[in-house]
């Protein structure tokens, strides 16, 4: 049985439609990330589902139980929120014991919760403590403690570490997850961070204009991307984009633009694509850089020319900037013979993993 | 050269600290001075006495007065805070139909002048049979619109994820005013307090249009009454009826300076 059912929900403000048609099934103990820019709907659908906003169309169960009128107390449900959302005049102990002090907890029960939360969290040494003198990543803690002792059928996290710096953010992250794979609470976390939505999710949602793109488990999404948008937005660094045509080259199918010319390995042209303006997307670590012989051009063998415009050196892999024609390029390598600026390039690309789409921006083939 | 600016400064700042201190501490050692010694410059008496409060005491019902100012004052002041702030909360905070209108109106109350009400709210009172009741002088008070406008505003400054929290931990929305807003605008609130419990304490000229029963006048009322009658009878129990309107108001603005100073950053904690 699933654990939390969107039943095509939608979401208005006015003339302004927020969410439309969200149709999800979450399963027990998964962890669902929706992940999108901003004003892309997910905050509302997670908002909604934690009952302090009222969809305009569609029902959200949580178990067998239409949740749909009922307010958030009777829900189920805890969050942790961006800000943290900690009451600033109550002691840690107080904060976390407060949602079950108002619901009449037997005091023995809270202490227990509060120490086995405290223990897991680390945060014994801080319960007597404000929340102004504690650490960002110390309130963090708080709020995903404060979540805890609810013991919810559902987690609900929204953007839970956008207020962290980077380094805090990766080790939180991490936090989360171990802890999500202890508990097996069936979670639903919202996040514009690809990275934290590719790290920590089961499946990830990703949604733009209101919409479902497209639902996967990270890697589905990662290797076989719906659309341009999914493609652009899942991965680090993004995917290379050229726009041209697709063409016919003695049989093979090959992409075409200025300066760029890819032989596709696999029947990607039929009657109905043939000349169709497309674009070509291909990953930076799909991308096999080699030093050229001054004057080299695009060959059949999946080969591009490009120049050398800038090379960003992180030490394990280093990102080489590449004009191909008008296209910017950037190809991801690992070898330890860099070019240099201004360096002309033989750029490989490796034909099985080129994503093709349409003008319409959906991916072309299956 | 910076020190004797430095010196200039101070002592224009000294001349105009004791400018505005002295004549309060005139009127409080004339009090203690027999009526020949009065009109003298001096600050400490020569020969000091009780008599003024005595003879003040024992003309006019004060010890009534004060009684009747803490009541009418205090019941304002709390309503002003408690009714006040549940519709700056619902204004600040709640979708309902109607809340621009409510805002236009709460502001425009603001710019009619008391005195443009004094007639038609006399005349209610009137109507209603209020006059010489502690209703009359309660009553038209409740609700405050610049009360109101403050706290909308300060609730405004409260994050959204904080009421959002408190609603998923299980509260209503009274419960939320007052366990959660309350304590964050405790400076609000203290500002909000000390003005409205200064004006209704310092009101003359309502109290004086619908009380004429002695025993329920109000302290500034009754010491109108008593000085610009010729009650009095010399300055220095004039002054020390005036001393009994003064030394409350001083004693609750000391208890609660500290709010004024105590940091507003406590407000939604971020990080």
């Amino acid at each position: 049985m699933p654990s939390v059912t969107f039943d095509h929900v939608g979401k208005r403000f006015g003339d302004t439609s927020i969410v439309e048609d969200f149709d999800i099934q979450v399963a027990d103990g998964e962890l669902l990330v929706l992940v999108g820019g901003s004003g892309s709907g997910k905050s509302t659908i997670l908002r909604m589902l934690a009952g302090l906003e009222t969809p305009t169309t569609g029902t959200i169960c949580i178990g067998d139980r239409d949740v749909t009128a009922l307010p958030p107390r009777e829900r189920d449900v805890a969050m942790v929120f961006q800000d943290y959302a900690l009451y600033p005049h109550m002691s840690v102990r107080e904060n976390l014991s407060l949602g079950l002090r108002l619901r009449k907890m037997p005091k023995a029960e809270i202490d227990r919760r509060i120490g086995w939360a405290g223990e897991m969290l680390g945060l014994a040494p801080l319960l007597d403590r404000k929340p102004k003198q504690l650490s960002g990543g110390q309130r963090q803690r708080v709020a995903m403690g404060r979540a805890m002792v609810r013991e919810p059928s559902v987690f609900l996290f929204d953007e839970p570490l956008s207020n962290l710096d980077a380094g805090l953010r990766a080790q939180m992250r991490i936090e989360i997850g171990t802890l999500q794979r202890r508990l097996r609470t069936t979670t639903v976390y919202v996040t514009h961070d690809q990275v934290e939505a590719m790290t920590l999710g089961d499946r990830i949602v990703v949604l733009a204009g209101s919409r479902i793109q497209q639902v996967g488990r990270p890697i589905d999404i990662y290797r076989a991307p719906v659309n341009r948008f999914v493609a652009g937005f899942i991965g680090t660094p993004p995917m290379n984009f050229a726009q041209g045509r697709l063409g016919n080259d003695g049989g093979t199918p090959v992409f075409v633009a200025d300066g760029v010319r890819v032989a596709l390995g696999r029947d990607v042209v039929d009657e109905g694509t043939a000349d169709q303006p497309v674009t070509l997307g291909i990953r930076p670590e799909d991308l096999r850089v080699a030093a050229a012989p001054h004057g080299a051009a695009g060959s059949p063998d999946h080969a591009l020319a490009g120049r050398v415009v800038l090379v960003e050196r992180l030490g394990g892999t280093s990102h080489v900037h590449f004009d191909v024609g008008p296209h910017r390029m950037m190809a991801s390598v690992t070898s330890d013979q860099l070019p240099d600026v201004g360096d002309s390039l033989a750029v490989r690309v490796l034909p099985e993993r080129v994503h093709l789409f349409g003008a319409d921006g959906r991916t072309l083939r299956t | 050269m910076k020190t004797l600016g430095r010196v200039a400064l101070y002592t224009a700042l000294s001349i105009a600290a004791i400018t505005f201190i002295y004549p309060f501490l005139w009127m409080a050692a004339s009090t203690f001075k027999p009526p020949f010694e009065a009109g003298a410059l001096g600050l400490m008496p020569d020969n000091p006495t009780f008599e003024n409060y005595k003879v003040m005491w024992a003309r006019a019902p004060f010890g009534r007065a004060l009684v009747n100012s803490i009541l009418v004052a205090t019941t304002i002041t709390l309503a002003v805070l408690v009714l006040g702030s549940i519709t700056a909360y619902a204004m600040a905070r709640l979708n309902f139909r109607g809340r621009p209108l409510l805002n236009a109106v709460t502001t425009a109350v603001l710019l009619v002048p008391g005195q443009l009400t004094l007639i038609p709210l006399y005349t209610l009172i009137v109507q209603l049979g209020w006059i010489d009741t502690y209703a009359a002088l309660i009553v038209p008070y409740l609700f405050n619109a610049t009360a109101i406008l403050m706290l909308r505003q300060f609730f405004l400054q409260i994050p959204q994820s904080l009421i959002d929290s408190a609603r998923m931990d299980g509260m209503g929305e009274l419960r939320i005013l007052f366990t959660i807003f309350w304590p964050l605008a405790r400076p609000a609130l203290a500002i909000v307090a000390i003005f409205t419990f200064m004006g209704s304490w310092n009101e003359v000229l309502w109290p004086l249009l619908v009380v004429r029963e002695q025993q329920l006048m109000t302290l500034p009322q009754l010491l109108t009454v008593f000085a610009l009658g010729g009650g009095a009878g010399s300055l220095g129990v004039s002054l020390a009826a005036a001393m009994i309107l003064v030394v409350p108001v001083v004693i609750a603005y000391v208890f609660l300076q500290r709010y004024f100073i105590e940091s507003m950053a406590g407000s939604g904690v971020k990080g």
